[in-house]
């Protein structure tokens, strides 16, 4: 087991390493320069070269790479070059807000989306599957900002049930946090319980044709205990490795979420500095989605075991 | 039951998001992105000289009409050569600390300022790089600092009061860290900072003390009264979930309400709606180094091609109205004369296209999204030029692309907003200039520069007025540019909001305002 999640805590890191590279090197090849977009029309020529002196940019790419790679190794991002901010505080602050949202919704899409499918798939072609199904596919169907735009104008225009703009962290207000976080969790929990009640079906459909299924009911088990015991273990495996990915890739992308709710989360701060051409903040964004990601699929790799002992044999 | 369930639950949620940040005598003012830093005319742009300009304030300051009037100083004596500023000082203001206002202030301030280590935008306008160059800076006495030019120029207050300057604004030491860094203002204005949630809200809380000059509002050296607790900046970054915000209540006050929805939101009835001409021209820059464009006949058809007031009613819903002229409308300079700029005429274009040798050749119109009015003049301007027999390409690319395409002169044709500049002059300014230095300029004529270096040293505002005609008339005959209209100031506040109207200098002007329960 040890041995497992070394080799892949080992594969993880030239993964990581090519990111960095492939992060600054793309960024830089974004058209825009950020001196000419901090300074605007107003700047004559000397402000700009004198602005761009600041910023660093009048060193080559590769001093550049190596000011900003030596100082990751110590942990330190750099800071930004619109606010002057510390990026590893930055990013590290803005994913928690981000993550509260995401885990919440992944976690409730999940509880509903397993057992949707298990259902779907068990009533395959009946009405329940039809009604299921429908309603999965229009759900991944419908954009996520023009969901959350209906809800802002019916509970928060409309019946002004939930506030329209704002955010208030846990530790200050943790009736208010809920309130301000209801709609954003609610927009991409609709959104995610699609594509899980999906996966979930097909996985289910496939065990569900497999002859153990068929010699657990032959030998008098009843439909609930088939499913719980024998179809659940065996199909949950891909559903839970889509739960990774989801989860790997929302921490990373909310940003249309995040710009309708206006929650300062990592994706809009991601968004923003590259409209701005912050640099150092779309390196540090990138860099932690990338490290975000390995980690939730290491983790989900990690507890593999728990629903497919084979995989820890192997 | 379930209605009275579901009416509780809703009761209990309003009650507990008005319970938290929600306060009485609180306006909330929608901000489209978070200010870039405190730092008066440092790290700046738009909106953080918005929000900074209802903290700190400078020795001098614009009137509605853009002129340069005192604010912190009482009164100021121009020496007979021009080239010496006397500045009175108020005796009654303080700052945000309790601290008089005194000529160290000031000195302290513009030292600040013109030291290169501390970034100043402003810089190159004062130290002789650009023209305006300013020798030394003293205090005669307690309340009284002079200034001394190098050379007179008339534009020396006119710069001092300019917002994206941050108004040259005299902040006390205390400002600053131990180490010399920036910390907050400690200014003297209407309010102070209260907290800066980044990316969330600025919030500013009235300055209780605050020096009032007891006159008339008269945007930045009038009344400045602040008349509520606390003005709050909520940075919402999507223009519906802002229209949606200021509907519910959550905000009061929008700033910058797209063209297209200030119709649906006028429908309120408790909604209202400020509207004024900027001094930021819409515009459409030609590049004449261009092979095709190089020739001044093409760009006189590409001109005279454009029905001003159809394109302009259709990318402004008919709010605002043409002006084909680097001259803002709500400027002072604004004559019969500026007035007179472009006209529509298909005969004239088609005469003109036939002298160019014109073969069919495509242009490329490059414009952004998101600025929409540049992208709306662009679609409309390509119709009417395909039209009148120009074939035209609109390319649009994101903003930071496009701007650095301008900042290269990389274009053919651009729809673009040029920045407010106060001064007619800084607008000629902005677009005049030799190619081969900064090809950002649009306009490379020597004759043109002399005139416009002329308007800049002439004190006489009657000469000047003619100058800028002058300048105006040559750029009508050479066409490097092609103004369109003033972008709008479109403001919409709730009905408990007395005292806000939009202006010319764009962003909300907050004193005066106030709040009913």
């Amino acid at each position: 087991m040890l041995r497992f999640v070394f080799a892949r805590v080992g594969m993880a890191v030239p993964t990581l390493l090519l990111v960095s590279i492939a992060v600054f090197v793309l960024v830089r090849m974004i058209p825009g320069d950020p001196a000419q977009l901090l300074l605007g029309d107003l700047a004559d020529p000397d402000s700009l070269a004198d602005m761009r002196q600041r910023m660093g940019l009048d060193k080559s790419v590769f001093q550049q790479f190596v000011i900003w790679f030596g100082n990751l190794l110590t942990g330190d991002l750099g800071s930004s070059i619109t606010t002057g901010q510390d990026v590893t505080a930055l990013v590290s602050s803005r994913f928690l807000i981000s993550a509260q949202v995401v885990l919440a919704a992944v976690l409730f899409a999940a509880l509903v989306a397993v057992p949707a499918g298990i259902i779907a798939a068990w009533r395959q072609n009946g009405v329940t599957d039809l009604f299921l199904i429908g309603t999965a596919t229009l759900l991944v169907s419908i954009p996520t900002f023009w969901l959350g735009l209906l809800m802002l104008l019916l509970f928060g225009v409309k019946l002004s049930w939930l506030p329209v703009v704002g955010y208030v962290p846990f530790s200050q207000d943790a009736m208010g946090a809920v309130l301000y976080l209801l709609m954003p969790i609610a927009t991409l929990f609709l959104h995610e319980i699609g594509i899980l009640i999906r996966m979930s079906r097909a996985s289910t459909l496939e065990v569900l044709r497999l002859d153990y299924v068929t010699h657990a009911r032959a030998k008098g088990l009843s439909e609930r205990a088939v499913l719980t015991r024998h179809v659940f273990r065996n199909s949950f495996g891909p559903t839970w490795t889509l739960i990774g990915l989801v989860l790997g890739n929302l921490l990373g992308g909310i940003a249309v979420v995040e710009t309708v709710f206006t929650i300062p989360g990592l994706g809009r701060l991601l968004v923003d500095s590259i409209y701005q051409r912050d640099y150092p903040v779309i390196q540090g964004c990138l860099l932690f989605v990338a490290v975000t990601y390995v980690l939730v699929n290491l983790a989900v790799d990690l507890l593999y075991p728990l629903f497919d002992p084979k995989v820890t044999a192997e | 039951m379930k209605t009275f369930v579901a009416t509780a639950l809703g009761a209990a949620m309003v009650t507990t998001a008005l319970a938290g940040p929600a306060m009485a005598q609180t306006i909330r003012v929608h901000q489209d992105a978070d200010i870039r830093s405190t730092d008066p005319g440092v790290n700046r742009d738009g909106n953080t000289d918005d929000v900074i300009l209802h903290v700190v304030e400078g020795l001098v300051g614009y009137d509605k009409e853009g002129r340069p009037q005192p604010l912190l100083a009482e009164s100021i004596d121009v020496s007979d050569d021009g080239l010496e500023y006397t500045f009175h000082l108020r005796d009654d203001v303080r700052f945000h600390n309790g601290e008089p206002l005194t000529a160290e202030d000031v000195i302290f301030s513009w030292d600040r300022f013109m030291d290169p280590e501390t970034g100043w935008r402003c810089l190159s306008s004062f130290d002789g790089r650009i023209n305006l160059k300013v020798e030394d800076a003293s205090a005669i006495d307690d309340m009284t600092v002079r200034f001394r030019l190098a050379a007179p120029n008339p534009l020396f207050l006119s710069s001092l009061a300019r917002k994206d300057c941050g108004m040259t604004a005299i902040t006390h030491r205390d400002s600053l860290n131990e180490d010399g860094t920036w910390n907050k203002p400690i200014g003297t204005g209407p309010f102070k900072l209260n907290e800066w949630r980044h990316r969330e809200y600025i919030s500013l809380v009235k300055n209780e003390d605050y020096a009032n000059r007891g006159e008339e509002p008269n945007a930045y050296v009038g009344s400045k009264r602040p008349l509520v607790d606390e003005l709050r900046f909520v940075v919402i970054s999507d223009p519906a979930t802002a229209n949606a915000a200021l509907v519910s209540g959550s905000i009061d006050i929008i700033t910058r309400v797209p063209y297209a929805e200030v119709e649906t939101l006028e429908a309120h009835d408790n909604i209202g709606i400020t509207i004024s001409p900027q001094l930021s021209p819409a515009t459409l820059p030609l590049q004449t180094t261009d092979p095709l464009l190089s020739n001044v006949k093409m760009r006189q058809a590409i001109a005279s091609a454009i029905d001003y007031d159809q394109l302009v009613a259709g990318v402004t819903y008919g709010l605002a109205e043409p002006n084909t002229s680097l001259v803002p409308i709500s400027s002072p300079f604004y004559s019969d004369v500026t007035r007179q700029g472009f006209t529509y005429d298909p005969a004239r274009t088609a005469t003109l296209l036939e002298e160019a040798g014109y073969n069919g050749e495509t242009l490329v119109l490059t414009t952004n999204k998101r600025n929409m009015p540049n992208f709306d003049a662009a679609v409309i301007a390509q119709a009417m030029l395909q039209a009148a027999g120009i074939n035209v390409e609109v390319e649009v690319v994101e903003w930071g692309v496009q701007s650095s395409q301008w900042q290269a002169g990389n274009y053919q044709l651009m729809s673009f907003s040029y920045s407010a500049r106060m001064d007619p002059v800084f607008s000629y300014e902005a677009v005049m200039g030799p190619k081969d230095e900064q090809p950002r300029k649009v306009w490379d004529d020597p004759e043109s520069q002399e005139i416009l270096i002329q308007a800049m040293n002439e004190p006489d505002e009657e000469k000047r007025q003619a100058l800028i005609e002058d300048l105006h008339r040559r750029m009508v005959e050479f066409v490097p540019i092609i103004p369109l209209f003033n972008i709008l100031s479109t403001g919409a506040y709730r009905d408990t909001i007395t005292g806000y109207e939009s202006s010319s200098f764009g962003g909300p002007q907050l004193w005066e305002v106030s709040k009913a329960e």
